[in-house]
């Protein structure tokens, strides 16, 4: 049972009211429309590898880093 | 064969590039191919919730490029570790160029942080390319701590204003025990043909590539005008004279 129906997304937060936040961080890529392949996350301050996406589960409240590659020097 | 050895991996092409400011992927890609790199220097950012199809790894062949992630817009040791770390999980190898730039307006790198973040890094497995001010006892110190090359600006990054530390990093080159990669601020295929015949190992170059009216072509000159240099070193240039000195014999003149 989520705790929170708040996630803290890349500085910014983020409500999911009707249906609670996704189950694992997997289930949020995809609810975003990201491709998970390229992402890598941070939850709390702890980098989770590509292949832990899909058992990490969250809670609500969690504030979460998702970054990837981008053209620089 | 003239071979750059960086850490385990061996470099034909002494020509690295930047990956910002193309205007689209497919001028990148077609300006990284006429380089003819071996390694291409990538940034890491949030991803755009709001546009998240945007990705450039798409472009990049990463068979035929060693990937290099830096940590631009870190503004201490912390930041650049945690960039770092983040960057080996994406790219799931630990190669960093490491950037601590505190200060927005000339991007010049701390040199302090850049120690300790470097410190931090070899004794986590990453092969660190610490991107530095012409320093060489910085350099030294640097090298003394692990990191497997040093990387002098020759000008602030992105200034196009070709090798205004020359003297500095020909004393870094001059002690240096790993590759000395010169990166920024080169502007032309001269400046960089100018630090390679210095005898820098390698130069970095982006911006000046990557913002000229034809990048594609721009890219092949920066190619030419390394292994120019390169070979000019390798050929061991001349001596410098103060007088004129006669090409031709100075016997059998026509005269009495």
């Amino acid at each position: 049972m989520a705790v929170s129906s708040v996630l803290k997304i890349n500085g910014l937060e983020r409500e999911f009211p009707s249906e609670g936040v996704p189950e694992t961080l997997l289930d949020l890529l995809n609810a975003l429309g990201i491709c998970h392949s390229t992402v890598v996350a941070e939850v709390n301050g702890r980098i989770i590898e590509r292949q832990n996406f899909v058992n990490t589960r969250l809670e609500g409240g969690e504030s979460i880093e998702l970054v990837r590659f981008v053209g620089g020097g | 064969m003239d071979c750059l050895k960086i850490a385990d991996r061996e470099f034909s092409s002494r020509l690295f590039i930047g990956t910002g400011k193309y205007a689209s992927s497919e001028v990148m890609r077609a300006a990284i191919e006429a380089s003819g790199t071996e390694m291409v220097t990538v940034a890491l950012r949030r991803v755009d919730i709001e546009n998240p199809e945007d990705d450039l790894l798409a472009a990049i062949d990463r068979e035929k490029y060693l990937l290099l992630p830096n940590t631009s817009g870190a503004r201490d040791a912390e930041e650049a570790v945690r960039l770092a770390r983040l960057a080996r999980a994406a790219s799931g190898i630990a190669w960093v160029k490491l950037e601590v730039t505190p200060d927005p307006y000339y991007l010049l790198p701390d040199g302090v942080e850049t120690l300790k973040a470097t410190e931090v890094l070899v004794a986590d497995g990453f092969v660190v390319l610490p991107y530095i001010n012409a320093d060489p006892v910085l350099a030294k110190r640097l090298q003394d701590a692990g990191a497997a090359t040093v990387m002098p600006l020759a000008s602030p990054i992105g200034s196009n204003q070709g090798l205004r530390t020359r003297a500095a990093i020909e004393i870094i080159i001059e002690q240096a025990g790993v590759p000395v990669v010169v990166d920024a601020g080169l502007g032309l295929p001269s400046h960089a043909a100018e630090a390679m015949e210095m005898g820098a190992d390698a130069v970095l170059v982006n911006t000046a590539i990557a913002v000229a009216g034809e990048p594609v072509r721009m890219a092949g000159a920066f190619k030419a005008a390394v292994e120019a240099g390169r070979g000019a070193w390798l050929a061991r240039p001349g001596a410098v004279r103060r007088r004129g000195e006669a090409s031709s014999p100075l016997t059998g003149f026509l005269r009495e």
